[in-house]
């Protein structure tokens, strides 16, 4: 499969089940984000033959600026590029971090993907952000905990911690985008 | 924790996308810059008389640094985003760029012998440039926040077009200090000015624009 092909296919699968997650439709939500999780998987497979362990770490950390950052996204863009644009800022990130200068200069786009087909398994990710999680201050990963993992509602973690429903809100943003900073100082 | 838990984590209760208009954080940044730089100017120097404002020189000089403003802080936008489309902002920055230089160089053309050199150099020819620069780093620096809260992926690109827009708003603050109405003063010295502040913010942002 070409590149354009697979950018093609990915757009007219994915871009509908985007538009109504971006509505607040959360199991359109997540399935859109584990067919971007795929999509990543082969892209970032295929340009980090040399650090292979890393893969489902860089997906992991794209994910979350893709849910942290999915206010930029508007209808005029196709979600593939503007997905593939976020991954590749990760992607020329870790190598920087890795002070792998050279890596700058390899080419990035016009791959062949016929390697693709592999790509829908995942491997285990190397650090954990569940541990992560715990390093948090105590407000937000307890708001995070509370919403994102045990599944209450904003108004129910509002009545058990005792801050408001905005505060909890903005805990949980605050948190994830911590623990994304936390993530990129990491290696 | 696996990716699979991950994408149900932030899934669970994520509701409708927020709005993160772009224009929302750089224009009030830009604007606060703006008068910060405005304070600058009157304090380095003082304003020009007030007869001196309908004078068309001094109309083309604002209006040239209002357009690389609205220009810079477009491109600004539009480089918060991954994924940025710049062909409109820019070419209203090339044919801002293309007008004085135009304008500029007909004044050159048009002066009488003799008088050539003095139309570009004017009074102030030696501090102008500095001086924009100095002026404009309030709004560089709001500018580069406000980039900071979006998520460029282009960081050398996103923070020259702060600078930019950033040196086009000091630009506009120390216009209203400057008596200098030759069109092609302002093609020469004002453009060095923003110019200087756009380098620095691509300098900057690289170092700065991590998200």
């Amino acid at each position: 499969m070409t590149q354009n092909a697979a950018q093609d296919e990915f757009e007219a699968q994915v871009a509908p089940i985007w538009a109504r997650a971006q509505a607040g439709d959360e199991e359109a939500y997540r399935d859109a984000l584990h067919r971007i999780a795929q999509r990543l998987r082969g892209w970032l497979r295929r340009r980090m033959q040399t650090l292979p362990d890393d893969v489902e770490d860089l997906v992991q950390e794209t994910l979350l600026a893709v849910h942290l950052q999915r206010g930029t996204w508007d209808p005029t863009l196709p979600l593939g590029a503007w997905v593939l644009a976020i991954a590749r800022h990760k992607l020329i990130d870790l190598w920087r971090r890795r002070g792998r200068r050279d890596a700058l200069h390899m080419p990035l786009d016009d791959v062949d993907e016929t390697l693709m087909a592999t790509a829908d398994t995942e491997a285990p990710a190397r650090r954990d952000l569940l541990q992560l999680l715990d390093e948090l201050p105590e407000a937000q990963q307890r708001a995070i905990v509370l919403t994102k993992i045990e599944g209450l509602s904003v108004a129910e973690a509002s009545a058990r911690t005792g801050a408001s429903v905005s505060a909890i809100k903005v805990q949980v943003h605050r948190g994830l985008k911590r623990l994304a900073a936390r993530v990129r100082s990491e290696r | 924790m696996r990716t699979d838990e991950l994408i149900t984590m932030l899934a669970r209760g994520a509701g409708a996308a927020p709005r993160a208009p772009a224009a929302a954080r750089i224009a009030p940044a830009l604007l606060v810059g703006g008068v910060a730089a405005l304070a600058l100017s009157l304090s380095m120097r003082s304003a020009v008389p007030s007869l001196l404002l309908a004078e068309p020189g001094m109309l083309l000089k604002i209006g040239y640094a209002l357009a690389l403003a609205v220009g810079g802080g477009w491109l600004a936008a539009r480089l918060g985003r991954p994924l940025a489309r710049t062909a409109a902002p820019v070419r209203v920055l090339a044919a801002t760029l293309a007008l004085i230089v135009l304008l500029g160089s007909a004044v050159v053309a048009l002066a009488p012998d003799g008088q050539r050199l003095a139309q570009v150099l004017g009074e102030s020819w030696r501090t102008c440039a500095r001086d924009v620069l100095l002026v404009s780093l309030p709004a560089l620096a709001g500018a580069l926040w406000a980039l900071r809260g979006l998520a460029p992926t282009r960081p050398r690109a996103a923070g020259a077009a702060a600078g930019l827009a950033g040196g086009a708003v000091g630009a506009v603050a120390y216009a209203f200090t400057c008596p200098e109405l030759s069109a092609a003063f302002v093609a020469v010295w004002y453009t060095l000015g923003v110019g200087a502040a756009a380098a620095l913010g691509a300098l900057l942002g690289p170092r700065l624009l991590h998200w």
